[in-house]
């Protein structure tokens, strides 16, 4: 394995040699840079070579569950490096920016139509951002009430974000066990909503990739408590133009960008978020606001009950725009996403509930949730290993922590039959080599350039940098 | 456009294995379901790339002198050429670490050269953006030292301190004008919002005396080729923004927060961290390490939320600085910092008043004789971005490697008319 650095000093050339000297005091200066001079062309094979390490969409199925890995147009990558938007300051006048804030407030406009909500902010860079912004905003909301509510309440079917944040802000967290049918069960909810919860934190489909079928009756209970109720909308592939968060009782709805609206993941990043609020909230989003006047659009930062600011600037632009293409792509079609999507995880589903433990005896919604513990302790992390050697991507494993030996699959909408029919086999493949061979799964992957990686080793004797052979 | 690659006939097989004669069936269990959605009718490719150039071509694209958190710096061909491959741009986190190898060393990559640049010991993989980044340094100290209040150095950037004021709000810490026995964390911005070079071991030293963690702000990462690194002011945490190196401005994001922080702090870092190891035949390999922080496993006990990060511009950075070099690095600095000071000169000799008492780096603070805003306009009818209105008169201009000497002449020429 070579690093970056490892390379020997060469000639770079990208801007020109500058000899001015710096006028700086000493104490202020830096007597060592000690980066490497790479050549370009070693650069370029550095990285292509690193590339071809990967798994990405492009290359097969990528049926991360919750992930929402589906196909992300070329065309989008395109646009979004149109010199006219990549190469706006974020602090040019609104003269400047007409054609960016149309596309924002288009992009406002679209989403909310999708989730019913009547208000929207595009500024968090991700989803977990937007439920941090959620809950602020819900503090504050109860704070100008005189209420001082410290609760929050959320299903243990939730995604861990939902926890985390809670926490961040200084709310306690109350955990709901869901029932047999993956609900959250009416009477242990009634127990636990009192009038100290600010906010309830559904996430629907739920990370079962199952509805839940007691929204009604929790959105009734919850709101007659004064308490908010809030959508985690990282699943909201199962539901374009099928449902609306804002017609289900919700406040406000996160929706991730980078998941359901194609954005390219990118190793990890970056995303983009929404976050769709009743208008009730509205005054309480971040500044600024995009407006739209009689002939121009512009920023609003007058908002006296805004939480605030949660970015540098207005939010990931780049990611917005990439969403942007993808709904004017599908426009009116879009609800096609969601069927299809459904269908392709029922038709999986249906193929592999013979092979695997299925918990919860109900057609799925995008995604669904398997267990292999009837292959014994070890056996998601093996059969994710043993994919591998077949060239495909492993689901989500081990998550949510509710189902033993879980996998978790999301094949997405944009996978063809052919895909699907060849994941399964390979499944039910490697479901027999466990029985006929555990040995020789259990050391799998055999074909990657490397063999299961020791992550204890990595946390017990920590390498996290390269160093150079001098002090910095 | 159309992304299904489900035919007919394949649905058709498709519903008799499920045992359902329609999709309608599936969405059965959405008891609240909604009417057709009013969007526009869908857009071939074709029609998109119109509607969006013709969008594009709405903005308007001058020439720049203005920073503030996002530099106009040049971008080597490079980067894009790798960052579009599909195996980087079409991944996810990498939790599969023997088909990620590509992405975890990169990132490790990343890691080290933000400790690099910055001096400190271990960096994570990449937060949001410069202002979230800052405040998650915020949380971390407060929680590390079971502390609640704050203390900001003037000279912060005004966008900074509002996203560090509503995280604040959130978490229940308060910003406190005085360092004592209750301050979490010192913070300061370096080079500050107004360009100012300044030595941070007074305020580092009185952090410490405080028993408080010393935290410092970078927003243009390209002066720290020329600058001692924070770390050597005794910084506990260096945090903040990564554009400059080779990410587009492109209205402000997305963009790269960093953190990096001093040995002991290492288990209080948010985000994801990519460590070595080997696999079961002893080669080495990187995976993704210290997870048990992370939101996934330990929910509301976890550091940070933090989830999606920005890796893709982690890559794009790791790759500006791989391409570029130290040599190319300084290059940038140098000649950032030299049309800076020539503009500075210039503005002088016209009647500006310089207002920045300590040496700067490639932003500064001029007073005109007359209102900033009258100066703005004339700059602009030449196309000329010229600086941000601090108000009464006074402007923070900013320069890159971008800036040509015509640039700079035109600038002159324009507020001299």
């Amino acid at each position: 394995m070579k690093l970056i650095f490892d390379y020997d000093e060469n000639i770079t050339g990208h801007v020109p040699s500058e000899s001015i000297d710096l006028d700086l005091p000493k104490h202020l200066m830096r007597s060592d840079l000690p980066l490497p001079n790479v050549n370009e062309v070693d650069v370029v094979r550095h990285y292509t070579n690193l590339s071809r390490k990967n798994f990405g969409i492009d290359l097969g199925i990528y049926p991360l569950g919750s992930c929402t890995m589906k196909y992300n147009p070329k065309v989008n990558e395109n646009l979004a490096r149109l010199n006219g938007f990549s190469q706006l300051h974020p602090l040019v006048p609104a003269s400047f920016s007409q054609g960016t804030l149309e596309l924002i407030w288009k992009l406002q406009q679209y989403l909310k139509e999708i989730t019913g909500m009547d208000e929207i902010t595009l500024q968090p860079a991700a989803g977990s951002q937007c439920e941090l912004l959620g809950l602020m905003m819900a503090k504050k909301y109860f704070k100008d009430r005189n209420e001082e509510r410290k609760k929050v309440i959320i299903p243990d079917y939730s995604h861990g974000t939902n926890p985390a944040t809670s926490s961040m802000c200084k709310f306690q967290t109350v955990t709901v066990q869901s029932d047999t049918r993956g609900n959250i069960p009416l009477n242990k909810f009634r127990d636990v909503l009192d009038s100290d919860v600010a906010v309830v934190m559904i996430t629907n489909p739920n990370t079962l990739g199952l509805f839940e079928e007691n929204l009604s009756e929790i959105s009734d209970l919850a709101r007659s408590n004064g308490t908010l109720l809030y959508c985690d909308g990282a699943n909201m592939n199962a539901l374009l133009g099928i449902g609306k968060p804002g017609e289900q009782g919700f406040d406000m709805v996160h929706l991730n960008l980078h998941k359901t609206f194609s954005t390219p993941h990118g190793g990890g990043g970056p995303g983009g978020g929404a976050l769709c609020v009743r208008s009730f909230l509205a005054d309480y989003l971040p500044v600024p606001r995009i407006v739209k006047g009689d002939e121009k659009f512009s920023m609003d930062y007058d908002k006296k009950k805004s939480v605030g600011k949660v970015h540098s600037f207005y939010g990931n632009f780049g990611m917005l725009l990439r969403a942007y293409s993808y709904i004017m792509s599908w426009g009116s079609n879009i609800s096609r996403v969601s069927k299809n999507a459904l269908l392709n995880a029922n038709y999986l589903q249906s193929l592999l509930s013979d092979v695997f433990e299925q918990p919860y005896n109900r057609k799925c919604a995008h995604e669904f949730v398997l267990s292999s513990k009837n292959l014994g302790a070890r056996s998601a992390m093996n059969i994710a290993k043993r994919i591998m050697d077949y060239g495909l991507h492993p689901p989500t494993i081990y998550f949510p922590l509710i189902v033993e030996e879980a996998l978790m699959i999301e094949p997405t909408e944009t996978e063809s039959k052919e895909s699907l029919d060849n994941f399964a086999s390979v499944l039910k493949k490697i479901s027999d080599e466990l029985v006929k061979d555990p040995d020789f799964i259990k050391k799998s992957p055999h074909t990657t350039k490397l063999g299961r990686l020791d992550e204890v080793k990595a946390a017990r004797e920590p390498n996290l940098r390269w160093l150079p052979k001098f002090k910095v | 456009m159309d992304y299904v690659p489900i035919t007919n006939k394949d649905q058709k097989e498709m519903l008799a294995k499920i045992g359902i004669n329609s999709i309608d069936d599936l969405v059965g269990d959405v008891k609240l379901r909604c009417g057709k959605l009013n969007l526009p009718p869908p857009m071939s490719e074709m029609e998109l790339v119109q509607h969006v150039t013709a969008l594009s071509e709405k903005n308007k694209i001058p020439r720049y002198f203005v920073g503030g958190g996002s530099y106009n710096h040049y971008s080597p061909a490079v980067i894009d050429h790798m960052v579009l491959r599909g195996e980087f741009l079409t991944a996810y986190t990498p939790y599969q670490p023997e088909v990620s190898q590509g992405t975890l060393q990169s990132i490790y990559e990343f890691q080290s050269y933000i400790c690099l640049l910055t001096g400190m010991d271990v960096s994570n993989a990449s937060l949001y953006d410069g202002a979230s980044a800052l405040a998650e340094a915020a949380l971390l100290s407060s929680s590390h030292l079971r502390r609640n209040h704050v203390f900001v150095s003037k000279g912060l950037n005004p966008r900074y301190l509002q996203v560090l004021k509503t995280y604040c709000e959130g978490a229940e810490i308060e910003i406190s004008d005085k360092i004592d026995e209750k301050t979490a964390c010192v913070i300061a911005q370096y080079p500050d919002f107004f360009g100012n070079i300044e030595d941070l071991q007074t305020l580092a030293d009185e952090a410490k005396k405080a028993g408080a963690l010393f935290v410092t702000c970078v927003t243009e990462l390209t002066s720290l080729a020329i600058l001692k690194p924070p770390a050597n002011f005794g910084s506990d945490i260096v945090v903040g923004e990564g554009q400059s190196l080779g990410i587009p401005i492109s209205y402000g994001g997305p963009y790269l927060g960093f953190i990096a922080v001093k040995q002991d702090l290492l288990k209080k870092l948010p985000g994801r961290i990519v460590g070595l190891t080997t696999d079961d035949k002893g080669n080495e390999g990187f995976v993704l390490t210290f997870r048990a922080r992370e939101q996934d496993i330990r929910r509301e006990r976890a550091t940070s939320n933090i989830t999606t990060n920005q890796a893709l511009l982690a890559l794009s950075a790791t790759i500006y600085l791989a391409a570029m070099g130290k040599d190319g690095l300084i290059n940038v600095a140098k000649a950032s910092y030299k049309q800076a000071h020539i503009l500075h000169e210039k503005l002088k000799e016209v009647g500006f008043e310089p207002l920045n008492d300590k040496p700067f780096y490639n932003e500064f603070v001029v007073k005109a004789t007359k209102p900033s805003e009258e100066i703005l306009s004339s700059l602009l009818k030449k196309n000329i971005l010229g600086g941000i209105n601090l108000g009464e008169n006074k402007l923070l201009v900013c320069c890159t490697e971008n800036n040509s000497a015509q640039d700079i002449e035109d600038y002159v020429s324009a507020v001299n008319e």
